[in-house]
């Protein structure tokens, strides 16, 4: 088989053998890939500084005919990202997202949208942007690309159609909101004023461009972020591991 | 363990050996066989050698390094500059300091770096034990020897906040990053060169 060179973003790096790394990384056009860099830690010719968790690089790859791993043949830097390494939290949260991304897009599911979020989001996390924000952007975003969107049209016990007339309440085993008389706000069923369900459906459904201008108010963000937590959980299953590591 | 073409002990011994890292089972026959071959002395002393290690190598209880002795013979070593503290991930690191014959300071094993995604987090350090040794050692420098991948850095980033959260006069340093001995340029990453220029120095005439 010829290579192929894809932009990739590096999820994973452990060390293997005596001289090589074991690389996992998100491209936009084959999805998630993991492959052997063989004599990187010896050799920094054909990989010259570019096999580093969260950065962005173009990758030189060839997919073996058998088996999962790929074999990598060289690599060229594009972004290092290198507002990650300057702060724990922003590498706890790149972490968290990289996680995220692995659980929802396994190797074989391949999507491009995926890969441009995530390649936003650390490019975001890079510059500055609110942590808080962009973890519920990325959630929301993320979740809804792997087909767990929440259902904001109507309500998930009547089927009422929801016109934003007033508040409602997260349904987390349906998946999507209950208006008031058929739901109780609790602390597992949380509730959601107008405002916050429509800057939800905004999260769910926009690309990253109108995602970086969306502004929320505190109120929102104090609304949507345990919808979407509740939300992820029960959609994955477990917590995950990166997720006991951010503020 | 399956059926083998070796005799019991033997598959034994070499399953042994694959657990070493790094040896596959080419390798681990290999080094069984050899075992086999060799004089009753070679195999008896690495048995010696590899209970001994179990028993007598322990960490400092100062600096976190492997020693036979507590506290280690560069902690006690007076001929060393004490207030200066040179923090690096492993005791692979500080070997390879030490090598260079340049620093004559103190050290600080960490055992790690923080890694999320490996579920290692600040608890998992020996963190709270260097900002321990601030105060009990009167450290006046800080040198951050943690490896410039993407977690040694955010490890050194994390170190010199919580450092100079407890001693705002500490003066808190990191090792150089820039072209290495017999590198080529053409070879080198955008932000290696970034930092190499932006840390040049002035050649003395």
């Amino acid at each position: 088989m010829t290579p192929h060179i894809s932009p990739a973003i590096i999820t994973r790096i452990r060390e293997f053998g005596e001289s090589d790394l074991m690389v996992s990384y998100l491209t936009a056009d084959r999805g998630l890939l993991k492959g052997v860099a063989k004599g990187a830690r010896r050799s920094r010719r054909r990989f010259p500084n570019c096999l580093e968790l969260f950065c962005l690089s173009d990758m030189e790859y060839e997919q073996k005919k058998r088996g999962d791993l790929v074999f990598l043949h060289s690599c060229r830097l594009v972004d290092a990202f290198p507002g990650l390494r300057s702060d724990y939290h922003s590498l706890a949260l790149a972490s968290y997202m990289a996680e995220l991304t692995e659980v929802l897009f396994p190797p074989g599911v391949v999507d491009k949208r995926i890969f441009e979020l995530l390649k936003n989001s650390l490019h975001a996390l890079d510059e500055g942007f609110r942590g808080d924000i962009l973890r519920i952007l990325f959630e929301g975003r993320a979740l809804a690309l792997a087909g767990y969107s929440i259902d904001l049209d109507c309500c998930c016990q009547c089927g009422r159609r929801y016109a934003g007339e007033g508040r409602a309440v997260f349904n987390r085993v349906k998946g999507g909101i209950g208006c008031l008389k058929c739901e109780e706000e609790r602390v597992d069923s949380p509730g959601l004023a107008p405002e916050s369900i429509n800057a939800l459906r905004i999260i769910q459904s926009s690309s990253w461009d109108q995602l970086k201008n969306l502004e929320l108010t505190e109120e929102a963000i104090r609304e949507i972020t345990p919808v979407i937590r509740l939300h992820m959980e029960y959609r994955v299953g477990r917590p995950l591991k990166t997720a006991k590591f951010l503020p | 363990m399956t059926m083998g073409i070796y005799p019991p002990s033997l598959e034994k011994l070499i399953e042994h050996f694959t657990l070493l890292p790094g040896i596959g089972q080419k390798s681990a026959t290999r080094m069984a066989l050899f075992i086999l071959k060799s004089e009753r002395g070679v195999a008896e002393g690495l048995a010696r050698s590899l209970m001994e290690v179990k028993e007598k190598i322990r960490l400092c209880s100062t600096c976190f390094n492997l020693t036979d002795d507590d506290p280690c013979s560069i902690c006690l070593d007076r001929n060393r500059a004490g207030q200066t503290v040179c923090v690096v991930e492993g005791p692979g690191d500080l070997l390879a300091l030490e090598a260079s014959g340049t620093y004559r300071g103190k050290y600080h094993v960490l055992h790690g770096v923080l890694s999320p995604l490996d579920g290692i987090g600040p608890e998992h350090l020996k963190i709270g034990e260097l900002l321990n040794r601030l105060e009990t050692e009167g450290i006046r420098e800080v040198i951050l020897a943690t490896n410039p991948t993407t977690e040694g850095e955010a490890t050194a980033s994390f170190l010199a906040k919580a450092l100079l959260k407890k001693d705002s006069h500490l003066k808190v340093t990191r090792i150089a990053l820039g072209v290495p001995m017999g590198g080529d340029l053409k070879y080198m990453d955008p932000m290696t060169l970034q930092h190499a220029l932006k840390s040049r120095m002035p050649i003395n005439r």
